[in-house]
């Protein structure tokens, strides 16, 4: 029950949020795919990506971006099991765990989401920008997203970690 | 059968993933306008592309047709052009019109065997008795002189290629004819080389040299090559001149068999004959 009101709440912040910051037009941030970066490690590989695909959906409905959110989603959840298979997580997975900060340890989760998270932001904006590609205006509104992201990702984990000490 | 099953079942996940990306593809260009436009624009040049490459696939593929069609369509031409027609008066007495009939034809043929390696280099052609062919006739490229007949049998026929120390031909320059011989002295597939030509002679570098009237087995004016060096000979008043020939041998592919068709009734007539 808990799962899925976090689940909610983190939906909810992006939409209702984080879709309209309207700060500049570089900073585009897409905080909820979280939720698929931390999917519990023991979910089957088709349940990932159904998920993916259903949260990918679900995203593009409240932005009027048919299919451009659900084949990132897609592609996010398949490089997340590539980089998960190099890492050593058998103990995890047995115990059921979800992929945070928490369970597997800062240093392999940051450089999960620090990857997943830049290239989930570079093929939106890229597939957003199909065939008027400027390379200068996708850098800028990739790095300046995926820092806000990571940002906004690292104060979520860090209420986590400390939430699980206390 | 099994392996297929098992390896199907461990990679089920991708195999859903390559579907819903293909789906995913059809929302973004179907339902994007932008997208859609930039998808329209972009089927529209593919398609552009792949007819050009479809229509050039085709060309080359009907190239080999396209060329014996130009062969029949260049020997037509070589029949009806004025070189190779002679003028008679029909009346002697009240001359009223003139008209003209060819005096050569010639007959389209692929070349199946050459050399230009030896000595006495010769090419086979896919045409023969059956065809009209017979030993002595002139062969020509769509570039020059290539050869004369030696033998033929129903369907094939030997000739003797320019490339052959056999080969003696009467050059005529600028209108001239040289009563000299240009012969190939093995040397190079490209040069053959005039003895005899006078220094005083007008004639430099560069001047084209083409078949006389001297010969029955071909039409005047058909190209040998062209002269390629002009070396005045030491001691002597002779010129020794090299030409380039214009007929390529080793990319000999198509040439014509040159028909004199009067040749008959007038060998007979020649002095040596006599």
């Amino acid at each position: 029950m808990s799962r899925l009101l976090y689940w909610i709440s983190i939906f909810a912040l992006q939409v209702l949020l984080f879709n309209h910051l309207d700060l500049t037009a570089f900073l585009v941030p897409q905080i909820f795919i979280i939720l698929l970066i931390t999917l519990p490690l023991h979910t089957k590989k088709i349940y990932q990506v159904l998920i993916a695909f259903g949260l990918g959906l679900l995203a593009d409905l409240f932005v009027s971006t048919p299919g451009i959110h659900t084949s990132a989603c897609l592609f996010l959840v398949m490089l997340r099991m590539t980089i998960l298979n190099t890492q050593d997580l058998k103990e995890e997975i047995a115990n059921r765990l979800n992929y945070t900060a928490r369970n597997v340890g800062v240093l392999p989760f940051s450089y999960t989401v620090l990857i997943l998270v830049f290239f989930y932001h570079l093929y939106i904006f890229w597939i957003g920008s199909i065939g008027a590609i400027n390379t200068y205006n996708l850098l800028v509104t990739t790095l300046m997203s995926s820092v806000f992201s990571l940002t906004v990702i690292a104060i979520l984990q860090f209420m986590s970690l400390s939430h699980s000490r206390e | 059968m099994q392996r297929l099953l098992a390896f199907i079942e461990h990679n089920f996940h991708f195999i859903l993933f390559i579907i819903l990306q293909i789906i995913c593809g059809f929302l973004i260009f179907g339902l994007n306008p932008y997208q859609q436009a930039v998808f329209s624009h972009s089927a529209a040049s593919v398609t552009a592309r792949s007819n050009q490459f479809s229509t050039d696939l085709t060309s080359y593929i009907d190239l080999k047709e396209q060329n014996i069609l130009l062969q029949s369509q260049i020997s037509e031409q070589f029949k009806n052009a004025p070189n190779n027609s002679f003028r008679f008066l029909q009346d002697t007495i009240d001359v009223k019109d003139s008209s003209s009939r060819p005096l050569f034809e010639a007959i389209p043929a692929q070349v199946i065997y050459n050399t230009t390696y030896k000595a006495n280099n010769v090419f086979v052609i896919n045409k023969g008795t059956d065809n009209g062919i017979r030993k002595n006739m002139g062969v020509v490229s769509s570039e020059g002189v290539a050869g004369i007949v030696l033998r033929s049998n129903a369907k094939y026929s030997v000739a003797m290629s320019l490339l052959n120390t056999d080969m003696k031909i009467i050059p005529n320059i600028n209108d001239q004819e040289f009563f000299t011989e240009l012969v190939w002295d093995n040397s190079n597939p490209h040069t053959m080389k005039i003895m005899g030509i006078n220094k005083l002679e007008k004639i430099k570098e560069g001047d084209l040299v083409y078949t006389g009237r001297s010969s029955l087995l071909f039409p005047p004016g058909i190209p040998i090559g062209s002269i390629a060096k002009l070396i005045p000979k030491p001691n002597s008043q002779y010129f020794d001149t090299y030409i380039t020939t214009a007929t390529q041998f080793r990319k000999l592919a198509y040439v014509y068999v040159i028909i004199n068709r009067d040749e008959s009734l007038i060998t007979p007539l020649m002095p040596d004959n006599e």
